[in-house]
């Protein structure tokens, strides 16, 4: 029986002209996400190795380690970021890195083309969120509803049908004829990945299939929530007017009301507020060093000048890190502060908004990405592991660590020979470290639980709704 | 198990007090009892909203009887629903099907939906033939069919699940007199089959041609019923209008 439905469901939905024209735009714009992800990627990489090239050039041509003040560190691009981009546009790509400092990310890709700002890019997020989450809609709005209408209701109730089987028979039928035709685009646009020079590893290639997967539960829920109204209701249209209300609310308010409703509950200090009071604390201690700086008596006579400048170099480094320890006590408890605002803040605004299925995919999603808030906190961890590293090399080089308002003091002599140029192959490199899928699959694993929720409890409620749906 | 009928025959198709009041306080079946023995055709007469539709949903146990029974083959069908409906046919009065399937993707679908599996194509093919609808037009799409081909498609549905009492519901509303004319022969081979067939209708003159029993519902309530052999030489027109205008004066 529930077969026979299935079978009736595949045929009625993949004869359809309806069918055929959303399938075919649909196959259209997952393959052009693919295409367009790939593309973009491409560029990023492109522009990440140029931007690295351009950092090293910067160096070449200097001839001591104290002239490089400081390095730039990039977050190179992640092939999964260019399928589902998150907050991997809007977060900062680079750190200027000092020897010491806090580190602050910069040059965001909107930054640089904030035209993609305007609409946002079209990725496989948009593509599932917006598209599919309608297409489901479009579909099984008049499972139930637009049977009763046609009249084919009464029909097949005139049968020994039962009911449970009947909806069950509808629900994966409607499923399997939406959903694995979709997934036809999205392997070819898989292939099409390292052809068009998208290099993945094993690691990513199962997030991938996770992302596809968590998707297909999206559309499971979206396609739950149709056929569960469509019991609710009488008639086709109302079903697709409530639907629509039901998207909109899902898709576009609830997200954005969360965000706006936490943003106003809890309040975080601004990136402003909290560089204001550093400054004015950094101030005062420079201050307080310049009159130290005053004090300053050099135990070596006047006629060894260089043994003065070590002397002066050492008792500078010792206030600089003096300074530093108080700035990053000081600048670290506002920064934490901050953070656990922030924290509170994202689980006050996540929480409220996994109300809706779209919210949630897109969580599950950016988090399998790698693209989810989370990106900015890896990038600045990477950025700093790197500092320390940098830091080390520079004392090793020249013997001090520089930055964070360090003024150090040469003595330059010429003693004829021509100065060997430093090599900037020698400085430690960058390494950013993708999370792993243990990690992301963690990060993700309460989305992806919450959307399987979602399928069931709009199953069970267009169950329950169609045992009492009246078939006349 | 249901007991014989003064025929001695088994009755297949009956009603028992059948009573609906719907939720409004509507009483739209007021104990009303009649039965329908195999190989009878039974048409119930009534105007709109005279509780004929209401009986015939009982049957299919789309409503559940406030009192009394609805019986097909002696199965109570409000307490054992599906294995009632195994047992009946129904053709609605307007025939509505998948409008994307041709005719043999319909009647195989609904064959196979009322539980007879294995029909091969030429039954399919002979059937539809049976009822009259040619052949260029069973790998036709429904939605260029008109009334009276979807009837005839809904007719070859109720004749390939053979089940042994058939329920049609104004079934020659709006067909024209030579469709209704090919529909009332169908019945009559029907008949001959031994189907017990229940036929709500507002044709006077199609219920006095083909009916062996014709009872007439007014208000809810039956308020005559006649063997066919006995209105020979009666005006069933008049009859009708009597029985309208009676009980309506009564009810007055």
């Amino acid at each position: 029986m529930i077969r026979l439905i299935i079978e009736k469901e595949l045929r009625e939905i993949i004869g359809s002209t309806r069918f055929a024209i959303t399938f075919a735009i649909c196959s259209i714009l997952i393959l052009l996400s693919f295409y367009v992800g790939a593309r973009n990627y491409q560029v990023s990489l492109a522009r990440h190795e140029a931007a690295k090239r351009e950092n090293i050039r910067r160096m070449e041509g200097l001839t001591d380690w104290f002239s490089v003040q400081e390095v730039r560190v990039f977050l190179p691009p992640q092939p999964l970021a260019a399928l589902v981009t998150g907050v991997s546009n809007d977060i900062g790509r680079t750190t200027e890195v000092r020897g010491r400092g806090e580190l602050s990310a910069e040059d965001s890709r909107f930054n640089d083309d904030p035209i993609f700002a305007v609409f946002r890019f079209l990725d496989l997020d948009f593509i599932f969120q917006i598209v599919l989450s309608l297409f489901a809609i479009l579909f099984a709005y008049d499972t139930i509803s637009g049977e009763k209408e046609r009249g084919t209701l009464r029909l097949s109730f005139a049968n020994a049908v039962p009911k449970d089987k009947y909806i069950l028979g509808k629900l994966v039928g409607s499923f399997l004829a939406l959903a694995v035709p979709l997934v036809l685009p999205m392997l070819i646009g898989c292939l099409l990945l390292p052809l068009l020079g998208v290099p993945m590893n094993s690691d990513e290639w199962l997030r991938l299939s996770l992302i596809i997967g968590c998707g297909l539960l999206y559309f499971g829920a979206f396609l739950s929530i149709a056929i569960f109204v469509s019991t609710r209701t009488q008639r086709t249209s109302s079903s697709f007017v409530m639907l629509l209300v039901v998207w909109i609310f899902a898709v576009l308010i609830i997200p954005r009301t969360s965000v706006l409703f936490a943003g106003r509950a809890v309040d975080v200090p601004s990136v402003d507020e909290i560089a204001s009071q550093k400054n004015r604390l950094s101030a005062q201690l420079w201050e307080e060093d310049r009159k130290k700086m005053g004090t300053f008596k050099p135990a070596a006579s006047n006629n060894q000048p260089e043994k003065i400048m070590q002397e002066f170099n050492s008792f500078m480094q010792s206030i600089a890190d003096e300074r530093e320890k108080k700035m990053e006590e000081f600048g670290g408890r506002l920064n934490e502060e901050r953070a656990n605002r922030q924290r509170v803040q994202e689980r006050l605004a996540f929480g409220l908004a996994r109300v809706s299925p779209s919210a949630t995919f897109s969580l599950a999603a950016t988090s399998l990405a790698g693209t989810s808030l989370s990106l900015k906190d890896h990038f600045r961890e990477a950025a700093n592991a790197y500092q320390k590293q940098y830091a080390r090399f520079m004392k090793e080089k020249t013997g001090m660590v520089t930055g964070g308002r360090m003024m150090m003091f040469r003595n330059e002599t010429d003693n004829g020979h021509k100065p060997k140029p430093i090599d900037p192959g020698e400085m430690p490199s960058f390494a950013y470290d993708p999370p792993s899928v243990g990690n992301v699959f963690g990060a993700a694993l309460p989305d992806i639980g919450l959307l399987a929720l979602f399928n069931i409890i709009f199953f069970i409620a267009a169950y329950v709704g169609f045992l009492r749906y009246d078939v006349r | 198990m249901n007991q014989l009928n003064e025929n001695g025959r088994r009755p297949m198709i009956e009603a028992i007090n059948l009573t609906k009041q719907y939720d409004d306080g509507v009483l739209a079946l007021d104990h009303v009892s009649f039965i329908v023995s195999p190989g009878q055709i039974y048409a119930m007469l009534g105007a709109n909203g005279a509780g004929k539709t209401t009986a015939i949903n009982l049957f299919l146990n789309f409503i559940d009887p406030t009192e009394g029974e609805a019986r097909i083959q002696g199965i109570v069908t409000h307490k054992e629903p599906l294995k009632a409906k195994e047992q009946v046919a129904f053709v609605s009065e307007n025939v509505m099907l998948y409008p994307n399937f041709t005719a043999l993707q319909n009647l195989d679908y609904f064959t196979r939906l009322g539980g007879r599996l294995g029909c091969t194509r030429d039954q399919y093919r002979d059937v539809l033939l049976r009822v009259g609808l040619a052949e260029d037009a069973h790998h036709k799409r429904l939605k260029g069919f008109s009334k009276g081909m979807r009837q005839k498609c809904g007719i070859a549905i109720a004749i390939l699940k053979d089940a042994s009492a058939i329920l049609l519901d104004e079934p020659t509303s709006g067909l024209d007199p030579k469709a209704g004319f090919e529909f009332i022969q169908l019945l009559a081979s029907l008949r001959e089959e031994g189907k017990a067939i229940l036929m709500s209708t507002h044709d006077i003159f199609r219920a006095k041609e083909i009916a062996d029993v014709v009872g007439i519902m007014n208000r809810g309530k039956l308020v005559m019923e006649r063997p066919s052999h006995e209105l020979i030489g009666e005006d069933l027109e008049k009859l009708y209008m009597e029985n309208m205008a009676g009980y309506v004066e009564q009810a007055a």
